[in-house]
């Protein structure tokens, strides 16, 4: 026995230096793909990505159950097959363009290391009572984190999961490992590999996630670590942010997510302490924070039917994420919803901008998964669910989700996860990272629509007869852009085209917020084209005829009967003021198409409730990042009324 | 052959494993598995306020270099007598653990090794079909919402097709590309046309119906591996760690025979 622990010290101790020889990495060969392929003119293509995905390297996602590690997630991604932790075979029917990688920082790898620690050597007793469940079964690892989890959100977490020193050495081993392989995964022109991690915030159990996104390969991204974010403060991320550019001349930014489940602070009116923002705290948000993600398989942010009375499509993907914050310690209330939701936040920023001269929220949107399955899966036909406790199987749309909950959440309230599409002259990290800082970027809820959205004041009809994207990047703006006022009312280029290989349109909207003279935020919904438009749904009484729904329930199918290919417009805003604060978003519907629980239903040959069916079918869609309409003459600070929301 | 086998970390184990052997053989007793002297080396000091460091974005207080340190020797104090007490054995996480670590011992030369030219060239030429260039396709395609429109501009010379905002010049296009631009069933229907001079379809795709003036296509070729090194070398360091765990694996379990009873 002696003899066998030498042999393995020998072993371990060749192991060591065999490592150690990896860690340094050249520019040329890691860097962000500068020069690296041929670029086109414009941003001819969305490129398509998930930049939320964890693997078995996430302190949660282990004790779900997930053994695929990053490198697995990254052949799937790529569209190669591999076999998902519960044994089936998985693949993507389309491979994707890019993939962020955003294992949790807090504990990266710890309850994969309290798993294979011995057990007396574990002495914290809720540690090894967690290390026990992870090893008893798959049920029990799966309630070993909803309880952590919940200890998370309540602040009690074991100390050693909250140590920084200890965590940092085993998590530098892990990064720059997981470092090399990005750069090994990464082909300019064809797979692009972000490093990156996720930021997990979450005082009182309320969510301030942010995916953490890295321009750079690992000769930069090789000089940190992932920064912890529990017990800490989001301005100490930005912190981190701004030393990890000027130490390494790299770039970074953060992508907050989940404000569905944050309770209202995720897009506050207030600062962090609960006093008035400050123009300095508004900066650096505007500045490290130009994306948010809008949907995801925990549901969809966008807006609330509480804030959007009036918009008949506010519902997508609320049931049940309303209730309250994730761990559900604390219910949510109408009062909350505001700070809670994408386009509230918009309207938030204007208000505040107009207070103190920057805009805090004016972001771009993205989609993503969030799938901690290492699978980056969004189509509703290959859903490979939240965690490994959801991977297809016959019951999960019925069961009720313990995620750090017994009550209100059950499997369909999951969506089966959206993607972001990038606008970008290639396929590199530079390209790519690049598109997201100036928030040329739209979120889908999985389809492949192509949203093209160009702005200006002299576009019209007649730009669609010849090059009008050379016209709309050269005239005008695209999405992510801001126009300054020049007393003419902005006019839109928009062009939505159908998935390929998906369904058909039902129709294109222009989501307008703005701020008007009493100082009030205001939202409207304009229908700018649908499909039929001058036939059969012609406008009745302001109202739109229903695209109409041809799903078979039983045969999870549907027929591309209705709706249209491709639906443009040339918009004027109907409503322009001289002078108002505005911003403006296209959002795309799909025609009614079949959710993830039909095509489980049809698969396992299980009947679903009633409740599940009524929820089974769902209109699939595209939000662009706005563009903003800002006076030709900035207010100072003190110019503006006193704060009031519209909702 | 020798210089390789020197260099793999396989026969480095093997050698150390015996030359262990050969230490215990010799003096008869088995030593203590682990000392009771700790040394901490400037090394592990300078690891330790690291790992702080990368972590908060500054080097650790005295205090709190102190209280580093007290946790590094607590940790090292217990595994050694972890050790000595044998809570090694039977326990399946360790058991997998150290099977962990064979894996990675039997790849970490090819994790970092350098490869020559020459190697890479060997792995390209023995994959073509993971290098070669997608085929590519050159073509003109009108767009119509019916067939039967389609297929009454086919004799039109000059087909205006209806507005969609899809090329109508696709020039040198992948076949990624298209599947990607024009979706699976327009691929499939242009993979059955043959390059001619005049309009050919109609063929179906997600969006409709369409007609195309196939001009080219070109089988994809090979690039030379100056111009993809770096994709070369990332498979074939990919495939070699995959291989390495595999073959190490097999040369051990060779010398084993499985009896289920």
């Amino acid at each position: 026995m002696r003899k066998a622990w030498l042999m393995a010290g020998a072993c371990l101790a060749l192991a060591g230096c065999n490592m150690a020889a990896g860690d340094t990495a050249s520019e040329t060969k890691s860097g962000d793909g500068t020069d690296a392929i041929e670029l086109a003119e414009f941003p001819d293509r969305p490129y398509w990505g998930d930049t939320h995905l964890h693997t078995d390297v996430s302190i949660d996602a282990f004790g779900f159950g997930v053994r695929l590690g990053p490198e697995d997630a990254l052949k799937f991604a790529r569209g190669d097959e591999v076999t998902a932790t519960t044994g089936t075979k998985a693949q993507l029917a389309r491979p994707l363009d890019f993939l962020v990688i955003s294992d949790h920082s807090d504990g990266m790898g710890a309850t994969r290391r309290l798993y294979d620690s011995p057990r007396m050597l574990v002495r914290d007793p809720t540690l090894r009572r967690w290390r026990d469940m992870m090893h008893e079964s798959p049920e029990q690892s799966q309630r070993a984190v909803a309880e952590l989890i919940t200890a998370a959100a309540n602040g009690d977490l074991p100390a050693a999961l909250r140590d920084q020193a200890r965590q940092a050495k085993a998590t530098h081993d892990l990064w720059n490992k997981h470092l090399a392989v990005l750069d090994r995964y990464n082909e300019p022109g064809k797979f692009t590999a972000f490093a990156g991690f996720e930021w997990t915030l979450m005082p009182d159990g309320n969510n301030l996630h942010r995916v953490v996104m890295f321009r750079d390969g690992s000769a930069k991204t090789s000089q940190v670590v992932p920064f912890p974010g529990i017990d800490m403060k989001v301005e100490q991320l930005w912190d981190y942010m701004e030393a990890y550019e000027k130490d390494t001349g790299g770039q970074v930014l953060a992508i907050p997510h989940n404000s569905n489940l944050s309770n209202g602070i995720m897009f506050e009116l207030v600062g962090p302490d609960g006093g008035p923002m400050t123009a300095e705290y508004a900066r650096r948000r505007a500045a490290r924070e130009p994306i948010v993600e809008a949907t995801q398989i925990k549901g969809d942010s966008e807006t609330h039917p509480f804030l959007s009375p009036n918009d008949e499509f506010a519902s997508f993907g609320v049931a049940g994420w309303e209730l309250g914050n994730l761990p559900l310690t604390h219910k949510s209330t109408d009062d909350m919803r505001a700070g809670s939701y994408v386009r509230s936040a918009l309207l938030r920023g204007l208000t505040l901008e107009a207070q103190l001269g920057v805009n805090p929220y004016a972001f771009g949107l993205i989609g993503s998964t969030d799938s901690h399955t290492a699978l980056a899966t969004a189509d509703e036909d290959n859903f490979f669910g939240k965690h490994t406790g959801t991977e297809p199987g016959p019951e999960r749309a019925m069961e009720s989700q313990n995620l750090g909950t017994r009550v209100g959440r059950f499997g369909w309230h999951y969506l089966a996860g959206g993607y972001a599409a990038a606008w970008a002259r290639g396929n590199t990290r530079a390209e790519i990272w690049d598109a997201f800082k100036r928030r040329e970027t739209y979120a889908t809820t999985g389809p492949r629509m192509v949203l093209r959205l160009f702005a200006g004041f002299d576009f019209t009809a007649g730009d669609w007869g010849g090059d009008w994207v050379r016209a709309g990047y050269s005239r005008g703006v695209p999405m992510g852009g801001e126009l300054t006022d020049s007393g003419k009312a902005p006019v839109f280029l928009i062009s939505a085209l159908k998935d390929p290989d998906g369904a058909n349109l039902d129709r294109v909207q222009v989501v307008k917020g703005w701020v008007d003279a009493s100082g009030k935020a205001q939202e409207r919904v304009y229908d700018v084209a649908w499909s039929d438009m001058n036939g059969k749904r012609a406008r009745a009484g302001g109202k739109i005829p229903p695209v109409g729904d041809t799903v078979n329930r039983s045969e999870a199918t549907y027929e591309n009967t209705i709706g249209a290919a491709e639906l443009r417009a040339t918009w004027t805003d109907p409503d322009y003021r001289r002078g108002q604060r505005a911003f403006y978003y296209v959002r795309v519907l799909e025609i009614p198409t079949p959710r993830w629980p039909l095509f489980d239903a049809k698969r396992f040959g299980v009947a679903l409730s009633r409740e599940v069916i009524e929820n089974s079918v769902a209109q699939e869609r595209a939000y662009s990042s706005p563009v903003w309409l800002r006076p030709a003459r900035e207010n100072r600070v003190g110019d503006a009324p006193p704060i009031m929301e519209g909702t | 052959m020798i210089r390789s086998l020197l260099r793999e970390p396989l026969v480095h184990f093997l050698l150390a494993g015996a030359a262990i052997y050969l230490g215990l053989t010799w003096f008869g007793d088995p030593v203590d598995p682990a000392s009771r002297t700790i040394v901490l080396a400037d090394e592990d000091r300078a690891g330790i306020a690291l790992g702080f460091e990368r972590t908060t974005g500054r080097p650790p207080t005295d205090a709190e270099m102190a209280g580093l340190v007290d946790r590094w020797v607590r940790e090292e104090v217990l595994y050694r007598e972890a050790l000595r007490l044998g809570l090694d054995q039977g326990d399946p996480v360790v058991r997998r653990r150290m099977a962990t670590k064979m894996d990675e011992l039997a790849s970490a030369a090819a994790e970092t090794a350098t490869v020559d030219d020459a190697t890479l060239e060997a792995w390209l030429k023995d994959n073509p079909q993971r290098f070669a260039e997608e085929g590519t396709v050159s073509f003109d395609q009108r767009y119509f919402a019916s067939e039967s429109a389609a297929r009454s501009a086919m004799g039109q010379a000059n087909p205006a097709g209806s507005p969609i905002s899809l090329p109508a010049r696709a020039e040198d296009m992948q076949l990624r590309e298209i599947r990607e631009v024009f979706g699976q069933q327009f691929t499939e229907g242009l993979a059955r046309l043959e390059p001619a001079s005049d309009w050919q379809g109609p063929v179906a795709s997600g969006f409709g119906w369409h007609i195309i003036r196939l001009t080219s296509r070109e089988a994809g070729e090979l690039p030379p591996l100056a111009q993809i090194r770096e994709r070369v070398e990332a498979d074939w360091r990919n495939a070699t760690i995959a291989e390495r765990r595999e073959q190490a694996y097999q040369l051990l379990r060779e010398a084993y025979r499985v009896e289920t009873e």
